[in-house]
């Protein structure tokens, strides 16, 4: 759990009056594992050509993705001041053109997931060993996109593509009949659950996953709670893109310094 | 006479040669004609598969790798139905990538409305970095393939399923330059693709009528060779713009854009107003909205007595 993370998020949001929080709590654990302990990369040179990538496919998501970021090194203290300003670099979804790190400028759902396995053909293409990372939204799967995406990649076999879902059930608010590990074993995929806020759980998923240029594509479901770590933000309610006034900041940051 | 389509795939053969990073990807057409390209350059062409908004998606993870994408279906579905993903992927994110189609307005008469497409082009120039090419010809294909496919923008390239049949030079033949197929002082007549052909017999129809016609063809939309226009409309004053595209965003759109300066000019259009009902041969669609020779000459007739 990164409440110093989920802090530094609600401040951003709150400042500039943007952002969803819900969806930033549900994968910062997520992001902020890949970046300490499974992506290779450099920060000061974010597009090093051995570099794993990491496609934000659910671009609302971002306030997570952006936090990482800056504990990373790619990011500075006043770009995450500056977050969704005219003078910033870092919006309500990112755009690659401008933001260290950013592989995908995402926002409209189904683009990222799609765009992250033409990276793989091109690394398999290249003979590359990078991997590739895409975390999508349970809700993005209503999205025809990610299916097509689904049949290709297990068809092209490209073992060094990995999806992660962040499974927070958004998805199931509409579509109740939801068994996403199912429909991704049907497509081809090898299939892993987890707690997707238990680092513990991720350690030991990651830590045994095989890529291969010429493999099975892998997907990682991973149960989250959709605005976990504040209660009364969490499940699905009008949070969604809702901004806190300052006395739901105080009691944000309270509940997140326990 | 030989297609436009199976010179695409001559030129990739012939491209494939010098350049080791370019990658195709198709939507399970033309699968047969490039084969020669698929076994000699393994690794570089892929059939996807029936899912058009993910191939082109596919493509932006390609041009991230700087492997040059040309991706390549039929023109509704590779640009009406994906054109999201050419907005974001590659407008947004500044990315290049090569769009072959074939298809465009009514080529595949026979098949109905839903393989038609007029707004193709247009929604392309909608893009700065957008650039638009109609090859009328095998020649023009391979010399404007050549010229443009590695110059970092979104190209797309309209193949007609028709060339126009009319002989241009080679050196002509330039990327972004306009080409002036006949001299006259009456009317210009400004097209592009497959109607050059009906131009060319309808402006030696009006010859015999005593109209002289200046006639402008135009295998590059975008970037659009304005000056051509306006050197023909200072003399001429009059336009007739025919084209297989939109009549509400196409070819007639970039002429008033790039001559509404000149005082004095009649302008008419001949484009597709609205879907075309039918399953008639190409000929007898164009026929239907009249554009062919003889609506050409009635048009003119309109305005220049």
């Amino acid at each position: 759990m990164n409440n110093d993370l989920r802090i530094k998020i609600a401040e951003m949001v709150k400042r500039s009056g943007e952002g969803h929080l819900p969806s930033s709590y549900s994968i910062v654990d997520i992001i902020d594992f890949l970046y300490g302990k499974v992506l290779k990369y450099n920060p000061k040179k974010p597009d090093w050509e051995d570099r794993d990538y990491f496609i934000l496919s659910k671009g609302h998501g971002c306030g997570g993705f952006y936090v990482v970021l800056h504990k990373y090194g790619f990011i500075t203290d006043q770009d995450i001041q500056d977050y969704s300003t005219i003078t910033g670099v870092l919006g309500g979804h990112p755009d690659m053109t401008i933001v260290p790190g950013a592989e995908a400028s995402t926002g409209s759902l189904g683009h990222g997931f799609p765009t992250s396995m033409g990276i793989a053909l091109g690394l398999k293409i290249k003979n590359m060993d990078n991997k590739v990372f895409a975390l999508l939204g349970d809700g993005e799967c209503h999205e025809g996109t990610i299916w097509e995406s689904a049949n290709v990649a297990a068809n092209l076999k490209l073992g060094s593509l990995c999806a992660i879902i962040d499974w927070n059930k958004s998805g199931a608010q509409l579509m109740p009949i939801d068994d996403l590990p199912a429909k991704w074993k049907s497509f081809g995929w090898e299939v892993h659950e987890i707690d997707g806020h238990s680092e513990e759980e991720m350690a030991n998923c990651f830590g045994k996953l095989n890529f291969e240029k010429v493999g099975v594509p892998k997907v990682i479901i991973a149960h989250t709670i959709k605005g976990k770590g504040v209660s009364f933000i969490e499940g699905h309610g009008p949070w969604h893109h809702k901004i806190p006034s300052e006395l739901e900041m105080n009691q944000i940051v309270n509940e997140l310094s326990k | 006479m030989k297609k436009i389509r199976q010179e695409f795939a001559d030129t990739l053969l012939e491209v494939g040669e010098v350049d080791n990073d370019f990658v195709v990807m198709v939507g399970d057409i033309s699968h047969g004609i490039l084969q020669p390209f698929a076994k000699k350059f393994p690794g570089r062409y892929y059939n996807i598969g029936i899912c058009e908004p993910t191939i082109v998606n596919m493509a932006a993870g390609l041009s991230k790798l700087n492997i040059t994408p040309v991706v390549h279906t039929i023109a509704p579905f590779i640009t009406e139905r994906s054109y999201e993903q050419i907005k974001l992927d590659f407008g947004y994110q500044n990315l290049p990538i090569n769009i072959v189609s074939v298809g465009g307005a009514f080529d595949y008469a026979q098949l109905g409305c839903s393989h038609h497409c007029y707004t193709d082009v247009s929604l392309i120039c909608h893009f700065k970095r957008g650039t638009v090419v109609i090859p009328g010809s095998c020649m023009e294909f391979n010399i404007l393939f050549k010229e443009s496919y590695k110059n970092g923008l979104i190209n797309y390239y309209r193949i007609p399923e028709f060339p126009h049949g009319i002989e241009i030079s080679r050196e002509k033949i330039k990327f972004g330059e306009g080409v002036l197929i006949s001299e006259g002082s009456d009317v210009t007549i400004v097209t592009t693709g497959t109607q050059l052909k009906n131009a060319v017999e309808a402006a030696e129809a009006l010859k015999k009528d005593g109209i002289s016609v200046e006639i402008l063809y135009y295998h590059t939309i975008k970037p659009f060779d304005g000056e051509l226009l306006r050197k023909s409309l200072s003399k001429t004053k009059h336009l007739l713009c025919v084209e297989e595209l939109s009549a509400h965003d196409g070819l007639f759109n970039l002429c008033l854009r790039n001559s509404y300066e000149i005082d004095g000019i009649k302008y008419k259009q001949m484009a597709i107003e609205d879907f075309v009902h039918g399953y008639g041969t190409y000929e007898e669609l164009c026929e239907k909205i009249g554009l062919n020779s003889n609506g050409i000459i009635n048009k003119v007739k309109t305005f220049i007595k």
